[in-house]
């Protein structure tokens, strides 16, 4: 914020940070903002007033004290309607004692809490709601679908003549107008482009030498998606995928592929099928009564974008043109048992969707969850304090673990060089047995291992507080963790589940032994992608007798030293779970026990889908090609996923093999899974987008979120399969192809060399996003990063939705010791945080205090002159000196600008989906190395070492545009 | 029919057996894509013949090497040193985890050796005895190998 007041007072911290607590600046943030923003203001001139610096309160709302509201049947709520399915057949097959209906639920606190339906709105920790906030908002606004970014209070308006106003300029982003006549609930959906009609699209086209990167401009909402009128037989706003759920990376089809390759923009389509409900999200409606109509010759689900022909009694397919039946009982209401109103059937409004599946979906009746859980307990891993931590969290978290009709299995198993099992008879006490013939690997018991939680769950909570002692004086140094595998997957395999591994060293015995293959000479060299790669074979067969079997792995892994991440990270990839990574975990240090702790609880009581598997159907002329993320990939267009868990992303490309003849096309994800409470369902995602044969719209309706989402997995994939400098270069080139595509057909300057690095304004963070992804410890140029601490950012590049994905290759900057008065307090949409800076040191102030944070790690920067008085008032100590720099826990204290700091700490920490709860480190400007030097590669503005600055970036992007 | 005779006859066999292997190949692949067979099971059982084949037709080489055969041995060199390689840098197996991204290049790898074993199949043929009698049998060979390529 150059353009603030506060900078132009004299020198010195205290006089600004009196002068922003004292509320006396005249100046309203939104004038600020406005500055900041130079003439391309976003900021609507909604003026934020009441944003309550008086009222600070606690950030504790959380959704738990939502009052459960269920108007409709949502996707978490399942209460009363599990389906029916003969008891005598399922205990049969499970062999429990009783299949009790649910009791229990609602009281569980940790299972994800039910959302308070459509009618609350709980401003502030909502961060996607972007439906709920568009009934809130004027006609032709853009919402916000994102993360909320810093300004958001000021885009929510809640005066609507105010916020009318502001976006009207805003380039490739043209208000819609309710056309006159169209009523007032038409008019709120507006938005959707549906009541607005078909507008060309309008190409902005931005200069990169003169424009530099606007953080603001990343949570801006993907460019609209125009359908032709009357695609969509529902008139909801709902009718099409939120982005969140499916984004496409291109929001216009090109009609052939020819068009395609002209623009160079990768198609593909970023999917989280399985998201996470935050408080104030819509929840997904679910169709219980099991009529499922689905076209008989493609299979697709039907949708808002069928139509309807033969007076209602047929309906016609909208990716193959189809004619079908329309089911029998499709216009009943089940419930009520009398005619229902079709069109308000939730499948032909909504487009995300659940059927409850009828048996004809099912190879066998619905499996319960089941948890076996291989803790280490070899030296490393009890002296980590690793063992008490997650033994305690199991124990804490024992009543989140999804077990609403009691049919979830636990077992645990302990592992060192041999392995402990433990017998959990319901009613008396545990009794460990030990196999140490680990090579040819058996149970030793056919009951009582594999045990029942509600009624083992006396003895699974004496056994668990007793664990850490028993293995206190362990002095066995080894791993046998691949032998552990194989029995927890022998107790399982019959049913299915998950497999949570928690490790603290180098698999060393037995099936799976890894070596030391850690060689700081072969970093940085073009043998550093083998470090990427699995070592032994075992990994992989693994991972596939698992998919095979229905049993997921989660790694949790936690060594001092190298732990090959890569060929363990294998088994989570190919099986759909996911890597946790705590490097050098300690639970002496509180900070590294709580994040353990939380995220772990949060894995815990993830209401998983089991037995999953999902296929990607799309209109004819559409094909997927490739497939990106943690499944297998069991057919050419079937990924096998034993357990999905939430807000994963996965990327799928797209090849257009014959022209497109239709005005729209329409992408249906469907995820046949079993529910963690044993229901069948299939959860459908429907996206419907226009097809353009004009190539400034394919350009205009460029997703810039989505390609860099994209181009991640690509890196990855290319790193592993090439070399990472091979990665680097496609992702480079990549780049470069958009620009000279741009440059020659849509500006006037042709082939030849040109002045401007021009390319469309919705594309204009492209550049600076795949700088970020260059710079990302995954695939940076650098001979200095751990291949463990490679392998495991190559996870999270593959794995998490762009929500997470982008801060992570783009962190976010804030300014915190002269940030507006309202930042850190609450407003009327939750916590305002500070205005986001560009990611350059330059914004630095030696007096300062910064905060830069990428989703998995929060740095508070703490300039070497920082007053005393900032110090007392933050970290309570009397000065800069006496400061430590490294992981802490802010102290909440007496003062609002500490309480204001702690409240922008917690909101970054909650306001994105993912069980991810990052480490806040103290980083002095003269501090350690290591750690300025880590905190400073986030900002990746900057040049580098042998890392270009976004300048020198540009510069190069456009002589190689301009030379090639 | 001197002992060279001998051995090309035997060679003829040997192309003969790899050549029906690679046809194998390709049609497991074809029903891969046609989702008739599942990735696990496609790779459990090419790479069960995926070691003979390799040592198969390496004891081909070097029975030409040890019995002064250079032409044939040369000509069989560089398809030895390619598997020799692929076995060193452990890509010789058939992985099902990334079998449908590799997919394109094993089927191209898979019909470069199918050219390569019919070539052979008639060079050793040639070599057995040039006679009209080989000749014959060559088209009728030829015939087969066109009709199992156009069955695919
Ligand atoms: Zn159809």
């Amino acid at each position: 914020m150059s353009s603030s007041p506060a900078q132009q007072l004299p020198p010195g911290w205290a006089a600004e940070w009196h002068e922003s607590r004292a509320s006396a600046i005249p100046i309203h943030w939104s004038v600020l903002s406005r500055l900041a923003a130079n003439s391309n203001s976003e900021a609507p001139n909604h003026a934020e007033t009441a944003s309550g610096h008086t009222q600070w309160e606690p950030p504790s709302q959380l959704p738990e004290s939502q009052p459960p509201s269920t108007a409709q049947p949502t996707a978490q709520s399942h209460h009363g309607k599990r389906r029916q399915y003969a008891a005598g057949q399922t205990q049969a097959y499970y062999g429990a004692a009783e299949v009790a209906a649910d009791p229990g639920y609602g009281v569980a606190p940790g299972l994800q809490p039910q959302p308070a339906g459509g009618q609350l709105f709980t401003p502030g920790l909502a961060s996607e709601n972007q439906f709920q906030a568009q009934q809130a908002q004027v006609p032709g606004q853009p919402s916000y679908y994102s993360q909320q970014p810093p300004d958001q209070p000021l885009a929510y308006g809640a005066d609507p003549a105010a916020t009318a106003g502001g976006y009207g300029s805003q380039p490739g982003q043209q208000p819609q107008y309710i056309q006159p006549g169209v009523d007032a609930l038409a008019g709120q959906f507006g938005q959707m482009g549906l009541a607005g009609g078909q507008k060309q699209f309008q190409l902005y086209t931005s200069n990169l030498l003169t424009s530099p990167p606007e953080p603001k401009e990343l949570h801006r909402p993907p460019p609209e998606i125009r359908l032709p009128p009357n695609s969509s037989i529902s008139p909801s706003p709902l009718a099409n995928a939120d982005p969140s759920y499916q984004r496409c990376t291109i929001n216009a089809i090109p009609t052939t592929s020819s068009l395609l390759n002209k623009a160079k923009i990768p198609l593909a389509l970023i999917l989280t099928p399985y998201r996470s409900l935050k408080d104030g999200d819509e929840p997904v409606p679910v169709v219980t009564d099991t009529v499922i109509a689905r076209c008989r010759r493609c299979r697709t689900y039907i949708n808002p974008y069928v139509q309807f022909i033969d007076g209602g009694n047929r309906w016609r397919c909208c990716m193959c043109n189809m004619s079908n039946e329309v089911p029998q009982l499709f216009d009943w209401d089940t419930a009520r048992n009398q005619p229902g109103d079709r069109w308000s059937r939730a499948e032909l409004n909504h487009s995300v969707v659940e059927f409850v599946a009828p048996t004809e979906y099912m190879v066998r009746p619905p499996q319960p969850a089941v948890y076996v859980f291989l803790i280490d307990v070899s030296h490393a891993a009890v002296q980590s304090g690793m063992v008490a931590t997650a033994t305690r969290t199991i124990l804490e978290n024992l009543d989140r673990i999804p077990d609403e009709d009691q049919r979830t299995k636990v077992a645990i198993i302990c592992y060192d060089t041999s392995l402990y099992f433990f017998s959990v008879p319901p009613g008396s006490d545990s009794s460990m047995l030990v196999v140490s013939d680990i090579d040819d690997v058996f149970l030793p018991k056919p009951t009582d291992l594999l045990v029942n939680l509600a009624e083992s769950r006396p003895t699974l909570e004496a056994l668990l507080g007793r664990i850490n002692d028993m293995f206190q004086e362990n002095n066995i140094i080894g791993s046998a963790m691949g032998p552990a595998l194989q029995a927890g997957f022998k107790l399982m395999s019959p049913i299915g589940g998950k497999i949570v591994v928690l490790s603290a060293s180098l698999p060393s015995v037995g099936a799976g032994a890894l070596k030391n293959r850690e060689d700081p000479k072969i970093l940085g060299t073009a043998k550093e992608s083998g470090l990427l790669q699995a070592a032994s074979p075992f990994y992989k067969t693994f991972a596939i007798d698992c998919s095979r079997a229905q049993v997921s792995v989660d790694m949790f892994l936690f060594s001092q030293s190298y732990q090959d991440v890569a060929s363990l990270a294998c088994l989570p990839h190919y099986t759909s779970g996911q890597t946790y990574y705590y490097p050098a975990f300690n639970a002496a240090r509180p900070e590294d026990a709580l994040k353990f702790a939380r995220e772990f609880g949060d894995v815990l009581a993830m209401p998983v889908m089991l037995e999953a598997v999902m296929r990607v159907r799309a209109s004819r002329g559409l094909r997927m090609s490739s497939f990106h993320g943690n499944f297998f990939v069991r057919s050419t267009d079937l990924l096998a996923m034993p357990a999905v868990p939430q807000d994963q992303s996965y990327a799928i490309e797209i090849q257009i093999e014959e022209a497109l003849t239709t005005p729209f096309v329409v992408f249906q994800t469907a995820v046949l899974h079993t529910t963690c409470y044993g229901e069948r369902r299939i959860r459908v995602v429907t996206l419907a987008l226009p097809t353009t044969t004009n190539l400034s719209e394919v350009f205009a309706s460029a997703d810039q979120i989505a390609i860099t989402t994209l181009l991640a997995n690509k890196a990855v994939e290319r790193s592993l399969t090439h070399k990472l400098e091979d990665a680097r270069d496609f992702v480079y080139q990549r780049l470069v192809d958009i620009l000279m595509a741009y440059k020659t057909s849509m500006t006037s300057g042709g082939a030849g060399a040109s002045a401007q690095l021009a390319i469309s304004d919705n594309m204009k963070m492209l550049p600076v996003l795949v700088l970020g992804l260059l710079k990302n410890v995954g695939i940076r140029q650098s001979a200095q990063i751990p291949p463990d601490i490679r392998a495991y950012a190559q996870a999270l590049l593959t794995s998490l939705p762009s929500q997470l994905l982008i801060p992570y290759i783009y962190p976010t900057f804030y300014s915190l010791h002269n940030m507006p008065a309202e930042a850190g307090t609450v407003g009327e949409h939750g916590i305002i945080l500070p205005p986001a800076l560009p990611l350059t040191s330059e914004r630095f102030e030696r007096h300062g205090l910064f905060l830069i944070e990428d989703g998995q790690t929060i740095f508070l920067w703490v300039g070497r002159d920082a007053v005393p008085q900032l110090i007392t008032d933050v970290f309570d100590l009397p000065g800069y000196d006496v400061l430590r720099g490294g992981k802490i826990t802010l102290p909440t204290l007496e003062n609002e600008f500490s309480q204001r700091i702690n409240a922008i700490v917690q909101k970054i920490r909650e306001m994105r989906r993912g069980v991810y709860y990052p480490h806040l480190y103290v980083v002095k400007e003269d501090g350690e190395p290591p750690l300025r030097l880590w905190a400073l590669s986030a900002l990746i503005q900057d040049r580098a070492d042998v890392l270009p600055s976004y300048q020198q970036f540009i510069s190069s992007l456009k002589e190689k545009v301009n030379t090639t | 029919m001197g002992g060279a005779g001998w051995l090309f006859l035997f060679a003829v066999l040997m192309a003969a057996g790899l050549l029906f292997c690679m046809v194998f190949f390709i049609i497991m692949f074809s029903d891969l894509e046609c989702d008739y067979i599942n990735p696990i099971d496609l790779c459990n059982k090419l790479n069960q013949f995926v070691l003979p084949e390799n040592l198969a037709h390496a004891f081909l080489a070097v029975l030409f090497l040890t019995s002064g055969q250079w032409t044939a041995f040369l000509l069989n060199l560089p398809l030895v040193l390619w598997n020799a390689d692929k076995i060193r840098k452990k890509s010789h197996m058939y992985d099902a985890t990334e079998i449908f991204r590799t997919l394109g290049g094993h089927k191209k790898e898979t019909f470069f050796k199918l050219g390569f074993y019919l070539l052979s199949f008639f060079y050793y043929l040639y070599r057995c005895a040039p006679s009209p009698f080989s000749t014959l049998v060559a088209s009728s060979t030829w015939m087969i190998v066109a009709l199992i390529a156009e069955s695919e």
